[in-house]
Order: structure tokens, then C-alpha cells, then sequence
């Protein structure tokens, strides 16, 4: 079995540590590139969304290099997401491909026991941590950089480090040489020169999960906010998925909970995707945020229902909607982000 | 007398006669919005997002229709109606939505219905609903019995008969003339049978798809919809095409969609609100299969509010022209 799996940020670090130590021979495809997105472009349905498009074109490529398995997580649920499956399977059998799609219908166990060739339980667990450890230390080095970023002397020495330190992370085969990865490049970028009075403004990253965890699909959004000398703050990570502690969860403490309850009076049920998320981080940051870039791809659902009741809420954080689609220009995104930020600092000096 | 406003939109088709016998029974009067007109449609879009799917703004168009007309609006938040499948989020976020953009909207009543988490939970949304009216709760229960039953006969209506929803509502309301309303000449024989297939809020609101059912039957055509086929009929035609149905309201697409392409009709229709996404990959499901089976020509028509009634027409005649080209040749073939 060689398993292809669609990019989404850096997913593919953990998943390719577990791969690696549970013996699985795993494809990952290149980068997701104007390539990747052209090719999803070509045989998506015209009015599919970005995320549909970019995973389809990852798994043609992987398809390309020889894949013969591929996943991608699908299930019940109000947003189009669990749907994908169904459609990227009729889509590639039509382009002539020979795979199997391996999907939650199996049953988890099945599936499980599917892509890890029958490894044992205890090779599975150790494996999972590993992995676990390497989106660990992948989320803790996102979360540093970008306030590194909004006040470092010369702009872009912080994302140089940040792309090395995932380079690192990438290459660790074991935990030491993984702590040491994390340690070395947190360090370097705390050891930047910094400009000399610090007060960044604080402007939070929200909208549906892949346009803001996958870097192509944002356009590099991040990196854009912290040359303007903005701090970007996002409680959105791919650890939220597979962080679990029941006492976080049994008391509501998860950012995710927190946000939701503070979007009841707006929005008071779950829309699917992270829709009451994006309703609820409104609410919940008006305060200690000076304001919201909200990102979504042309047609979410969820988002397009969060974006209708935003606007209705008492608190009035400035938010800047950002819709992705495969025709979306870098330069339109940087010169309204620019229009934000001067808006934003004008509001703050008044 | 409280008076409830149902907008005559989205849901609407589907689930009017259960709400109304379930509030009347409750001693409620029950309001409908007009038919949509284009200023309810450019009413309702400017409240809204501009990518907002067509349907929620014509739903929003009916909602404001309504304002000052009655006491209170129902807009129910439908999660689910089957276990593990899921409606699309519009639909839930439907009554947060309507409040937060139309702020003069009397009060919402809403009720969430999510077969998922159990009888007892959706008994308890029914009750909650009912409390509006009455503290007894056996009243409640008769109303939703009552109601249960009216949707059922409904559903029966429709399938036995070939009625679609407005002339099904049509004919409990007893406002129908005795004749059915079909545009044709039944002296005239059918030139070609067409099933149109898409969610029945796209189907039956004249307004927003340019009386279609009507330009079908005026060009001496059967019309055949989803509503037509039983619900065991589209349920075995949706898995034989998908599997497992993931959406709420995937039996009107892909059911009738699988079940039309297999049956011998001579074109199916295809119609499609710019923008939704449940249908953005279902109605392309439903045109790979048409496309995979060769058998009956598939056209998808997408509406929004900047249809032209002109494209739509010249679409429709190339396609019905096609249709019977397609049948002469056979003819001539055999």
C-alpha cells in the first residue's frame, strides 16, 4: 500500500512521523503549488470550494507519484466537507486513476487497522505520540513567530527561522533531536533584534479551519499582516483536532467552547464548519484584540451564515472579510489588509 | 387569535401543511407570505451578504413581507430528520440569521429538530414550541399527532396523485378548482416527458425560475418532479447512485436524479441556486451519472437573481428542440 493524502498546512509533518515509524510507505505530494491548483481547478464541479479544489489537486499529484490508498476525513455534518470523499472518488476513478479511498464508512477500528497495514496497538500508540510531539512542537513555533514577527528589526528574519525550524521539526527521527529542533529555533527567533518600542497591534486570525491553517490557500496571510508590524493572534490549530483532556473538556475550557458561548446571544446553535466560531471570537476578543480578519473560501457555508450575523453584534471589533477563490490576486488581499491596518491604527489614536 | 407568519419560502413546500395543521390546532391563525415578487427578492437580497445563496434571500424577502403582519414568525432550525445525516447550515443557522439581519422581524419562534439526539430531545422542542400557546401538554401532543398525520396524507397526496407541493396544498386548503392546474392541452398528447429535479423551493417559486413547470407544460410536455416518486422509491435510487445519504434533502436531487435517468424519461432538468453548496457537488454527482449512462440528455440550469428570463428560455427551447430531434432519429432508426 503507498498512501497519498491531501496537504492542509502541516498536517503532513506528524502524519508523515507516524507513517515513518509504524513502516508505512506514505506519498506526500509536493507542495501545494499554482499547479496543484489549476489541476483541481480543471476537474472540480465549477461552484466547489477553494479547500475542495486544493485537496483534489494534492491527491492527483499523489495519485501521479504513484499512490494507490488515499484518505481524506469525511462523515456527517452540515458543511460540504464530509461530503468530499464521494465526489473526489467519482472524479478521479473518471480520470482514470487505480486507488483505493479509504473513508470513515469502514468504521474507525477498520480503518485504522487498514492504513497502518495491521500494526499492533502499542506500535500505533507510540507511533501517534511521536507524532503528536512533532504538532506539538509545530504549534508552539507557529504560535511564537508571528508575535516575533510584528516586531523584529529586519522584516522577514522570523519567517526565514520559522521555515528552517519546520525543515528541523520535519527532518527529527526521535525526541531528542526533535526537543532540540524546537528548543534551538524558538531560541533564534527570541534572540531576534527587535524594533525599540514594541506595541504591535493585535489582530486575531479567524474563518473556516483550511483557509487559515493552509498557507497557500491564505496567501501567505500571516506573513503579509507581520511585515505591516502586526502581531497575529489565532486560535485555530491543527492540534485542536487531537488534543484531548477531559478536563478541559468537561469544564468548557477549549478556546472552541469558550468562543462558542460567547456567540450564543448572536448565534446559538452549531452551524457546522467554524462558523459559530467566527461569530463567537468576535465577541470573545473585543476587547484585548484591535481587530478580526475573517477568511473564508467563495461559497462556505457556515462562514457565509457567520458573516451575515457578524456585523449584528453589540461589540464592535472591526473585522475584514477575506473571500478565497482560485482567482483571488495576492496584491488585491495586501492592499486591503494595508487599507485595515491604517484603519485600525487612525481608530486607535482617536 | 395569535397569528403566525410562515414565509412561503425554502421549507415551505415541504413542511406547510404539517405547520399549519399544528398551529391551528393550537388555536393559532396561520399567515403566508405572497408568492415572491421581484421587489421581495431585491428586499430580502440587500439585507444579506452578497454571496448568500438565492433561496435565503428570497427567504429573507418573505420574512419582511410579514413584518407588522402577524405576531410572531416560525422558522424552524431543522438539523436533521434522518439519524446521522445532516442539513445544510443555512438551514440551521436560519432563525440566528433572519433575527440578526432583519431587527424589525416580530419574534422568531423556532424549534430545533435533530433526530440525532434522541426522541425524547425532539419531544421536548415540540412541547417548547406548543408552550407558546398552551401550558397543556396533551394538547401538544394532539396538535403534533394531528400535525404528524396531515404531512403524512400530504406526502400520500402527492405521490399517488402526481401532485406538486402548491397544488397538493392547493387541494387540502380546498381553495384548488376541481380540475387540477396543468397548463396543457389534454387533447394534445404529451410531446416528451421531462423530470425536473432540484429542492422544491427552487421548483415551485414561479418568481425565481421564470414560471419553468409552466413553459414545460405550455410546450406540451409531462412534468414530472421529485415530489412524484415515493420516498422508498428516491431513498433505494439515492443509494444505489451515492450510498449512505449525507444530506437532509439529498433524495430530491440524487434520488430523483438516479431514479429519472434510469426510467425512461426523454430529458431531466437539473436546477441549481448560484452558490448553494450541498447541490454544488450533488447536482454534479447526478451529471457525472447522466454522463456515464448516455441514455437521457441532462441539462442543469443555475438561477439567481440576475437570471434572465431570456437565457432561460432559449436554453429551455434548445434543450426540448434537442429532446425531439433525439426522438425523430430514434424513430426513423427503428
Amino acid at each position: 500500500m503507498r498512501l497519498g493524502m491531501p496537504h492542509c498546512g502541516n498536517l503532513y509533518i506528524p502524519v508523515r512521523a507516524i507513517a515513518n515509524r509504524l513502516g508505512i510507505d506514505i506519498v506526500i505530494p509536493p507542495p501545494t503549488s499554482q499547479r496543484t491548483l489549476s489541476l483541481g481547478v480543471k476537474y472540480s464541479p465549477e461552484m466547489a470550494c477553494l479547500p475542495f479544489k486544493l485537496t483534489l489537486g494534492n491527491m492527483i499529484e499523489a495519485l501521479e507519484l504513484g499512490a494507490d490508498t488515499t484518505m481524506i476525513p469525511g462523515g456527517p455534518g452540515p458543511c460540504r466537507f464530509g461530503y468530499y470523499n464521494k465526489v473526489d472518488e467519482a472524479i478521479l476513478h473518471k480520470l482514470g486513476y487505480k486507488f483505493y479511498m479509504a473513508t470513515q464508512e469502514l468504521g474507525l477500528v477498520r480503518l485504522i487497522k487498514l492504513l497502518t497495514n495491521g500494526a499492533s496497538l502499542g506500535k500505533i500508540v507510540t507511533a501517534s505520540r511521536f507524532g503528536l510531539a512533532k504538532l506539538k512542537a509545530l504549534d508552539e513555533l507557529e504560535r511564537m513567530v508571528p508575535k516575533i514577527r510584528a516586531v523584529e528589526r529586519e522584516k522577514g528574519n522570523a519567517t526565514r527561522i520559522y521555515r528552517q525550524g519546520i525543515k528541523a521539526i520535519d527532518n527529527a527521527a526521535d525526541y531528542r533531536a526533535l526537543n532540540q529542533a524546537k528548543r534551538e529555533h524558538l531560541q533564534k527567533l527570541m534572540n531576534l533584534p527587535t524594533v525599540s518600542s514594541p506595541d504591535p497591534l493585535k489582530i486575531g486570525i479567524t474563518g473556516e479551519f483550511f483557509v487559515v491553517l493552509d498557507s497557500f490557500a491564505n496567501m501567505d496571510i500571516e506573513i503579509e499582516l507581520g511585515k505591516l508590524g502586526v502581531e497575529v493572534r489565532r486560535s485555530i490549530f491543527i492540534q485542536d483536532w487531537v488534543k484531548f483532556n477531559p478536563f478541559i473538556y468537561v469544564f468548557g475550557l477549549r478556546e472552541k467552547d469558550k468562543s462558542h458561548k460567547a456567540a450564543r446571544p448572536y448565534l446559538s446553535r452549531h452551524v457546522g464548519g467554524d462558523g459559530w466560531q467566527s461569530v463567537g471570537e468576535k465577541v470573545l476578543h473585543n476587547r484585548d484584540w484591535d481587530g478580526l480578519v475573517h477568511l473564508e473560501p467563495f461559497g462556505c457555508l457556515p462562514e457565509i451564515t457567520a458573516r451575515n450575523i457578524m456585523p449584528s453584534t453589540k461589540e464592535k471589533l472591526p473585522v475584514l472579510n477575506i473571500i478565497y477563490d482560485e482567482h483571488t490576486g495576492k496584491a488585491g488581499i495586501i492592499n486591503r489588509l494595508e487599507a485595515f491596518v491604517d484603519m485600525i491604527y487612525r481608530r486607535k489614536r482617536r | 387569535m395569535i397569528k403566525i407568519g410562515i414565509p412561503r419560502a425554502l421549507l415551505y413546500y415541504q413542511y406547510y401543511p404539517m405547520w399549519k395543521t399544528f398551529f391551528e390546532e393550537l388555536g393559532a391563525e396561520v399567515v403566508v407570505s405572497p408568492p415572491t415578487t421581484q421587489a421581495m427578492l431585491s428586499e430580502g437580497s440587500s439585507r444579506v451578504v452578497a454571496d448568500t445563496c438565492l433561496p435565503v434571500k428570497v427567504f429573507c424577502g418573505h420574512v419582511l413581507s410579514l413584518v407588522d403582519k402577524c405576531d410572531y414568525v416560525f422558522i424552524p432550525a431543522i438539523r436533521s430528520v434522518k439519524s446521522k445525516v445532516y442539513n445544510c447550515s443555512k438551514f440551521l443557522g436560519l432563525p440566528d440569521l433572519t433575527k440578526a439581519v432583519i431587527p424589525e422581524s416580530p419574534p422568531i419562534l423556532d424549534i430545533d429538530i435533530d433526530i440525532n439526539k434522541g426522541k425524547g430531545k425532539l419531544y421536548q422542542a415540540i412541547y417548547k414550541l406548543g408552550r407558546h400557546f398552551t401550558w397543556n401538554p396533551f394538547r401538544v401532543r394532539r396538535a403534533a399527532i394531528a400535525a404528524r398525520q396531515a404531512q403524512l396524507n400530504y406526502r400520500e397526496l402527492m405521490s399517488s396523485q402526481g401532485l406538486t407541493p402548491p397544488q397538493a396544498i392547493e387541494r387540502i386548503s380546498g381553495t384548488a378548482e376541481v380540475e387540477p392546474k396543468t397548463h396543457s392541452n389534454h387533447t394534445i398528447p404529451a410531446q416528451a416527458t421531462i423530470a425536473v429535479i432540484g429542492h422544491p423551493y427552487l421548483l415551485y417559486d414561479e418568481h425565481i425560475n421564470h414560471r419553468l413547470i409552466y413553459r414545460l407544460e405550455r410546450a406540451h410536455n409531462r412534468v414530472l418532479t421529485p415530489e412524484m416518486l415515493t420516498t422508498e422509491e428516491l431513498e433505494s435510487a439515492t443509494v444505489r447512485l451515492m450510498g449512505r445519504a449525507y444530506w437532509t434533502y439529498e433524495e430530491e436531487v440524487v434520488g430523483a436524479g438516479q431514479h429519472y435517468l434510469e426510467s425512461g424519461t426523454d430529458g431531466v432538468i437539473g436546477i441549481v441556486a448560484f452558490g448553494c453548496g450541498p447541490d454544488s457537488l450533488m447536482m454534479d454527482m447526478v451529471h457525472r451519472q447522466a454522463a456515464r449512462l448516455r441514455a437521457t440528455p441532462f441539462m442543469n440550469l443555475t438561477l439567481e437573481e440576475h437570471t434572465a428570463e431570456g437565457g432561460l428560455v432559449t436554453r429551455l427551447e434548445a434543450f426540448l428542440d434537442m429532446i425531439l430531434y433525439r426522438r425523430k432519429r430514434r424513430l426513423v432508426c427503428v
